[in-house]
């Protein structure tokens, strides 16, 4: 039986690339200058390209999030977590 | 006992009620405005309860022994979501009111079901996506299986633009465009630009101006920067870009104050940009090849000129709009949503295609015009074959009629049973009814009906326009004149009739025909500009005394004024 959080763990690797390359486009720094531990808010990261990142999020990985998931999540990692688990439930 | 489903629009604006029965069959819809008399209904409860409960008597709903299950159309709250409105184009205090109304219609959706007696505490209801909701509603009245559908709104859960994919019947969303960028702000805008005011819908009066005016490329660059489209999604240019474009574009606009003509290139202007944003839109959606079909729904699929450019482009074959595309008609799709949701249905029922689910005219009342009415010449005309002849005759003299058959449309047309009737070729006909009954602009154009099996000679070709959603141009070679449905720039919007789904208008454009020698006939809404189409009898005969109307039908009774009769 395969261990859920692995699973998850492994999705999570797969998305938090993509969030670090399209919020360093969003906040015009390099992406070295993002880590998974970053703070969204710390990052730069407005209001709008947080919304915007959810649409580029809802395209590249073919889920749907809810317009305030975004908003419920302090860190790169956790949201990165919440989309993984959305990835895998679908 | 059986189970049913009650739909609620509840935006704010346009409010509406459906109602679904155990089989999945759209039983009722209506929009609150009618009911109430009021204009768009802005922050009314769409259960109303007083317009609910005559709406499930009129259904055949049981209060004793059904039961009702309540969907809305929107999933999520405006006002939780704490977001600054965008304000570049619309005024912020706008956009923060509609947030407000839009949260206490889904606070209260349901709440009048305590009212009525039909639940004991307060319901839960199901909640749908508004974008859903528009693309179930197109679905209902499709003739078609598979299709793309294109939700062109002005507003939606995370951005104004979704396309799903229908197949056998079951829609799956393909994606939405997150963020500001609306093509529905961008008419708003254009619309207050010209002097008009969108929160009234006057939206049409810029769509019917763009004909008298001419595209400036200029302006025309401007405009188009304003909105970026990318892959079918929208996005606003930054605000600072936007307000630019608003003060480059101002000059061309007009004050309130100030003669019509004055915006009209700056409406047509404003039309091309609209129509080459949505061309984007929708050249996206089509250009897989996965359909011929396209549905088209949201409130920026009342654009009839737009429109009426698709057939035959994007690989387009057949065109299909709802008759209440706009917001009153996310009700229907509410309800069929909660319909499929409680009994595990994925395919979205296909209706029969009328548009005619409301109300029924009281004929009660015309008892007691007969007793009262001292004055007026009130005969039955035996029927609609009869009504129909008598109706031609009226027209033929040049007379002006308001009829009231069968149930009342949904949606924002008048498609013969709400609708005030004439004849097209008579001379000064448009400036008559536009003075002397309706209290409009006189430049405001008029739709004619006619058959479909007679389009082809009249417009050089057939494409159906059930519900009047869409401008054609008129062969300039037409049998005849029909100059009150000609606008200015030489094309009508024409609603399309047949036999099985349109009896009534259809043997009244035989029997015209027959009076006249032309199956064209002008067709606009029964109701005065502002008000909202006529509800009651006694709102049918309140317009017949205080306007130009010559006479009015309820349902087989025509009622003349005195000096037309004689």
């Amino acid at each position: 039986m395969t261990d859920p959080t692995a699973t998850s763990d492994a999705a999570a690797a797969r998305v938090e690339p993509f969030l670090i390359g399209a919020i360093a486009r969003f906040t015009r720094q390099p992406v070295e200058a993002i880590a998974p531990d970053s703070v969204l808010v710390d990052l730069g990261l407005q209001s709008i390209d947080a919304v915007l990142l959810s649409g580029e999020v809802e395209d590249h990985f073919g889920i749907e999030l809810d317009p305030s998931t975004v908003f419920e999540h302090d860190t790169l990692d956790s949201f990165a977590r919440e989309i993984a688990r959305r990835l895998d439930a679908a | 006992m059986s189970q049913w489903y009650l739909g609620l629009s509840t935006s704010g604006h346009d409010p509406a009620l459906a109602l679904v029965d155990a089989e999945g069959t759209v039983r009722f819809a209506e929009a609150t405005e009618r009911f109430l008399q009021d204009k768009r209904a802005w922050g009314v409860t769409p259960d109303h309860a007083p317009h609910l409960g005559a709406a499930l008597d009129e259904a055949g709903f049981d209060r004793d022994r059904d039961t009702l299950r309540v969907g809305t159309s929107w999933a999520s709250v405006k006002g939780a979501m704490g977001r600054p409105p965008h304000d570049a184009l619309l005024s912020g205090a706008d956009t923060l009111w509609m947030q407000a109304v839009q949260t206490q219609m889904q606070a209260a959706a349901g709440l009048s079901l305590l009212r009525l007696g039909l639940a004991r505490e307060p319901v839960e209801p199901l909640r749908f996506d508004h974008h859903l909701c528009h693309a179930v509603t197109a679905a209902w009245f499709a003739p078609c299986d598979d299709a793309v559908c294109v939700v062109l709104d002005g507003e939606g859960e995370v951005g104004a633009v979704s396309a799903f994919d229908m197949r056998a019947r079951r829609l799956t969303r393909r994606w939405r465009s997150w963020g500001p960028g609306s093509l529905g702000t961008f008419y708003g805008w254009l619309t207050g630009l010209c002097g008009f005011d969108w929160r009234a819908g006057e939206e049409w009066k810029v769509m019917g101006l763009a004909a008298f005016g001419q595209v400036d490329p200029e302006l025309a660059a401007r405009m188009d920067g304003m909105i970026a489209v990318d892959r079918g999604r929208l996005r606003f240019a930054d605000e600072d870009m936007l307000r630019t474009a608003d003060a480059l574009c101002r000059p061309f606009g007009r004050d309130p104050a100030e003669p019509v003509e004055r915006a009209a290139d700056l409406a047509a202007t404003g039309q091309a940009v609209y129509s080459a944003f949505a061309d984007r839109v929708i050249g996206s959606c089509m250009a897989d090849g996965a359909a011929t079909d396209l549905l088209l729904a949201g409130g920026c699929a009342l654009n009839s000129s737009y429109n009426g450019t698709l057939p035959g482009r994007h690989g387009i074959e057949r065109l299909h709009v709802p008759p209440c595309p706009a917001d009153d008609g996310n009700a229907i799709g509410a309800a069929l949503l909660a319909y499929m949701h409680e009994t595990g249905t994925d395919a979205v029922p296909r209706g029969d295609g009328s548009p005619f689910l409301g109300h029924m005219a009281r004929t009660r009342t015309l008892d007691k015009m007969r007793a009262s009415a001292k004055g007026f010449v009130i005969r039955e005309t035996g029927g609609m074959g009869g009504a129909a002849r008598a109706v031609a005759g009226c027209l033929a003299e040049g007379r002006i009629l308001g009829v009231m058959r069968g149930r009342a449309e949904f949606g924002p047309r008048a498609l013969g049973h709400r609708s005030i009737l004439a004849d097209p070729q008579q001379t000064g006909m448009k400036d008559r009814i536009n003075a002397e009954v309706k209290g409009r602009e006189a430049y405001r154009p008029f739709a004619p009906a006619l058959r479909l099996a007679d389009t082809a000679t009249w417009f050089g070709r057939s494409v159906p326009s059930p519900y009047m959603s869409l401008t054609l141009p008129w062969l300039s070679d037409r049998p005849a004149p029909v100059a009150a449905t000609v606008h200015a720039d030489g094309t009508g919007r024409l609603q399309t009739v047949e036999p099985h789904t349109a009896p009534w208008m259809s043997t009244l454009l035989g029997a015209l025909e027959q009076a006249t020698g032309v199956p064209v006939v002008l067709n606009t809404s029964f109701n005065i500009m502002g008000k909202p189409i006529v509800h009651s009898v006694e709102d049918a005969a309140g317009m017949l005394m205080t306007s130009g109307l010559d006479a009015i039908l309820v349902e087989d009774t025509l009622i003349e004024k005195p000096l037309a009769a004689s």
